[in-house]
């Protein structure tokens, strides 16, 4: 039965993965002001200088933030936050789908295993428990990540999964349970579908409010995170969970949308980091995009698709408080096929050593076949 | 035995007396506001799950009409076992023939803005915002429940899928609604050619994929970027980045007009030749010669349509419809074939599909997805209903539930035609809760479609013999005797009662609605 005392604080952390659709732009939101190129390719479209109005919030001398991201300044400076730029998976594809699929496949190219790394990793380890809510996605769909792990869980809303008491009473569940019985098309699925209803209907996560006064903004990705938080204080055993911020594909009028993209990213991100009080310590967060954004603004004052980009890594066994870089610059000759920001950091070392280090080990090889990785010394 | 007392709050549903708690039963929490709210995507690509057809075979004539349908009706049904199934394609092949002026009619009524010009909707825009999403999504959905011409309804699902524009996007409300007319209904079952270049200049596109940027001096990559890799060719078709780039070159200058052009209409198609780059082109190895204007664009989809891998693309994605997920090398290729024999006309294209083996001679394949499972349980309980007298908000709620919303698929790919995407936990659950339509006829507020259990019945009055009828009227294909079992295991634990009772009408009442929940909940209603 339910019981609202018990903590879920193992050795291992929670994963809490939110995937940025659409191409995130890394190079206004983490602003290396101390590259001149970047003012001479975003004439009209760059973020000032720190100081100056609407400036970045300098963090080490050459990077700062966007204005809009003030509220992860102070998890920077307490050591919760680091981030990683001129990062991605080196797949050299600016179509949305493609790349997508291969970073949630962990993949430079299409050759090789069809599900997804982190569902390849959730995989090697048999589940620990019956329950169906080891592994959740809180955006509708499983997305690819998660493929390869036994029935991952899939919702938008806490507060619209399952039946109303009316249904259980009739016994319809139970009869499902028999018309979806093994072997027969979809029965898997069918059978997590109703237990984790059951589950639910115990543990009844959605009533639990937020704590030390965290305020979720009232957006896509500030509902879902308030509902990963109360799933991660319910008596449910979650393990992982992914979810997608939407948005992000800035052909046009980038310095307007990116603010509203951003503030509501720091806005849930500030929120879920305070509401989670001590249990951060045994959290590990992780934003990437499929690829970054072309580094010369286009004339609709936005930027086509681009190659490198920046990624975040927030939580209580990070080494925080710095920018994880191999700066490769922005002049002509730097640029990835002349025109893009190159990756110096491949992204798949920053989730390796996660694996490594925050989630019990892993096996390389199967997790990121042909890849070696070299730690960054991201993670404690 | 009492019988009524026994009955009491197990098939009547508590607090199912108004329409605001019937909603609330489908949504569990979800008002009715979700439909300004929701997102699309209520699927998932979960462990791949690989159906073998363990069920007993529906017949041939059923699997027609599940998989180029909108859900099988009863009168198709008879139609389709009376004139034969290449007969029947035939017929709705040549949908002109079929005569739907009566829907039609009243959907310019029920749904006039899904029917105005971008200048008449900009007059009331933005604040008509709203009202034509509305209007769109449920003349949609009504001409997918409603309509007699249904496999013209399939291909229109198919097309507005293939060249997907949301329609929260900005201008989109005011331009989304001609594209629908002139672009993907009228050429829905066409030539793929003359479909191509329409969507090309439709300023829904133009706008949506931010063509009306692209201009010589800063060429936006775009609309290029699509037209091959969703259009036409598929991402592994064999263009470079360089094609894109040069592509985007020859589409500059296709723009639209904007509000307060002293010029012309607000949404019309504008060739901007100032802003057009003159100089000459190579794309995929062909030289688009210098000064071409217009003309590059023309050449470019010249180029494009009558490729093979845009061959190919299509014919795979056409047989993911309407067989499965993964169709035969095979069959693949005779679609090709018939695609560029008969240079992409859509009709003969399908023919070859309709004629394959794989057509003919599988079933239960994959799920249907959202869209076929909404109108399909109307179709399927409520064959005889009138068209809805609502402001098509319970069928919109309904969807956006499930999430598969009309015109609200955000990215330019368009809805999956994946089961793994559509079959998660999540997916099948809200799939069940919809399921509870079927207690629509005991609220008498729900006016939008009315079920007829009785007529199923026709007499039927023990457990045993509703079953029967049910299954007969509702699935319209064989179940497993121990499925059968299984229903009335249920029924009895529920009712107290044996198999061959005769049962008084006040409890075939209260039976009724939770027996059709539970079949149009069964994997017999959800696979195609």
């Amino acid at each position: 039965m339910a019981n609202h005392n018990a903590i879920n604080i193992t050795e291992k952390d929670i994963l809490v993965c939110i995937f940025q659709r659409g191409a995130a732009d890394g190079l206004n939101a983490l602003v290396p002001y101390g590259d001149n190129d970047y003012y001479n390719k975003r004439p009209t479209m760059s973020v000032p200088q720190p100081g100056a109005n609407n400036g970045a919030i300098d963090l080490d001398g050459f990077f700062g933030l966007h204005p809009a991201l003030a509220p992860l300044k102070p998890i920077y400076d307490i050591g919760d936050l680091a981030l990683i730029h001129a990062t991605g998976v080196p797949h050299r594809s600016r179509s949305h789908f493609t790349a997508q699929e291969l970073v949630e496949r962990g993949l430079t190219n299409k050759l090789g295993p069809n599900t997804g790394w982190l569902g390849r990793h959730l995989a090697l380890n048999t589940k620990p428990s019956s329950s169906a809510f080891r592994v959740v996605s809180i955006s509708g769909n499983v997305p690819v990540t998660l493929t390869g792990a036994d029935d991952p869980l899939a919702f938008s809303e806490i507060s619209s999964f399952g039946f109303d008491q009316g249904v259980i009473n009739t016994g319809y569940p139970e009869v499902l349970t028999n018309l979806f019985r093994n072997p027969l098309p979809f029965s898997n699925t069918a059978q997590a579908a109703l237990s984790a209803v059951d589950e639910l209907a115990s543990a009844n996560p959605g009533i639990i409010p937020p704590d030390n006064g965290a305020a979720y903004p009232v957006t896509t990705l500030g509902k879902q995170l308030q509902q990963v938080g109360q799933l991660i204080k319910s008596t449910l055993p979650v393990e992982v969970i992914c979810l997608d911020s939407n948005g992000w594909d800035h052909h046009e009028n980038l310095p307007t949308f990116i603010q509203q993209s951003l503030t509501e990213l720091a806005g849930a991100i500030s929120a879920f980091h305070s509401d989670m009080g001590t249990r951060m310590q045994n959290i590990t967060v992780l934003i990437n995009t499929e690829f970054g954004r072309r580094v010369s603004q286009n004339a609709s004052l936005g930027a086509d698709h681009g190659t490198g980009s920046l990624a975040y890594v927030m939580g209580g066994g990070i080494n925080g408080g710095q920018v994880f870089s191999n700066w490769p610059g922005l002049s002509d000759q730097n640029l990835e096929m002349n025109e893009d920001l190159k990756i110096t950091t491949d992204l798949r070392s920053v989730q390796a050593e996660l694996l490594t280090k925050r989630l019990g080990g892993t096996n390389m090889n199967t997790v990121f076949p042909g890849f070696t990785y070299t730690p960054a010394g991201i993670f404690n | 035995m009492d019988i009524d007392k026994k009955n009491n709050g197990k098939f009547i549903l508590d607090n199912l007396q108004t329409r605001r708690e019937f909603l609330k039963l489908l949504g569990k929490g979800l008002g009715y506001s979700a439909i300004l709210t929701s997102l699309p995507g209520c699927g998932g690509g979960g462990s791949s799950p690989t159906p073998v057809a363990q069920i007993p075979m529906a017949s041939p004539e059923y699997v027609t009409l599940k998989r180029t349908s909108f859900g099988v009706h009863r009168d198709e049904l008879a139609s389709i076992q009376a004139i034969g199934i290449n007969a029947y394609l035939e017929q709705q092949l040549n949908y002109q023939n079929i005569n739907d002026d009566n829907l039609e009619n009243t959907l310019r009524t029920r749904f006039p803005l899904a029917f105005q010009t971008p200048a008449q909707l900009y007059a009331g825009f933005p604040e008509n915002t709203q009202d034509i999403n509305v209007d769109m999504i449920s003349a949609t959905q009504h001409r997918q429940i409603f309509s007699k011409r249904q496999l013209y309804e399939v291909m229109v699902e198919f097309w507005s899928d293939h060249f997907n524009i949301q329609l929260l996007n900005g201008l989109g409300p005011t331009l989304k609604p001609t594209d629908d007319l002139q672009v993907i209904r009228i050429h829905a079952l066409g030539n793929f050619r003359d479909l191509l270049q329409a969507s090309a200049s439709s300023p829904s596109m133009i706008f949506y994929l931010d063509n009306f940027f692209n201009q010589a001096a800063a060429p936006n990559e775009n609309y290029a970027r699509e037209l091959m890799e969703l259009h036409t060719l598929g991402v592994n078709g064999g263009y470079t980045e360089n094609d894109i780039k040069e592509v985007a070159r020859c589409f500059t200058g296709w723009s639209i007009r904007f509000p307060n052009d002293p010029d012309g209409n607000p949404g019309e198609f504008i060739f901007r030749s100032t802003i057009h780059d003159n100089n000459a082109k190579t794309v995929l190895q062909n030289t688009i010669t210098s000064n071409g204007g217009q003309t590059d664009g023309i050449q470019v989809l010249d180029i494009l349509a009558t490729h093979l891998s845009t061959a190919q693309f299509i014919s795979t994605k056409l047989c993911r419809r309407f067989i499965s997920d993964q169709p035969d090398e095979a069959t693949i290729n005779t679609v090709t074939t018939a695609f560029i024999n008969s240079n992409g006309d859509i009709k003969d294209t399908l023919r070859a599909l309709f004629a394959s083996n794989a057509f003919q001679n599988t079933s239960d394949l994959k799920l249907c997805r959202p869209t076929e499972y909404l109108a399909g349980v109307i179709r399927s309980l409520a064959p005889d209903t009138n068209y809805p007298t609502d402001n098509g908000i319970l069928f919109a709620t309904a969807q956006s539930i499930l999430g598969q919303l009309p015109f609200n698929w955000p990215t330019p790919d368009g809805y999956p035609d994946q089961q793994t995407y559509w079959g998660s936990t999540g997916g099948l659950l809200n799939r069940w809760r919809l399921s509870f339509l079927s207690f629509a006829n005991v609220i008498q507020e729900i006016n939008v479609f009315q079920i007829n259990y009785n007529a199923m019945l026709n007499g039927a009055n023990t457990l045993t013999t509703i079953i029967d009828a049910m299954i007969n009227n509702i699935l319209m294909r064989p179940i497993s005797s121990d499925d059968k079992n299984f229903l009335l295991e249920w029924l009895n634990t529920q009712t107290g009662l044996t198999n061959d009772t005769a049962l008084p009408t006040e409890t075939i009442d209260k039976l009724t609605p939770s027996i059709a929940s539970v079949l149009i909940s069964s994997a017999y209603f959800q696979l195609r």
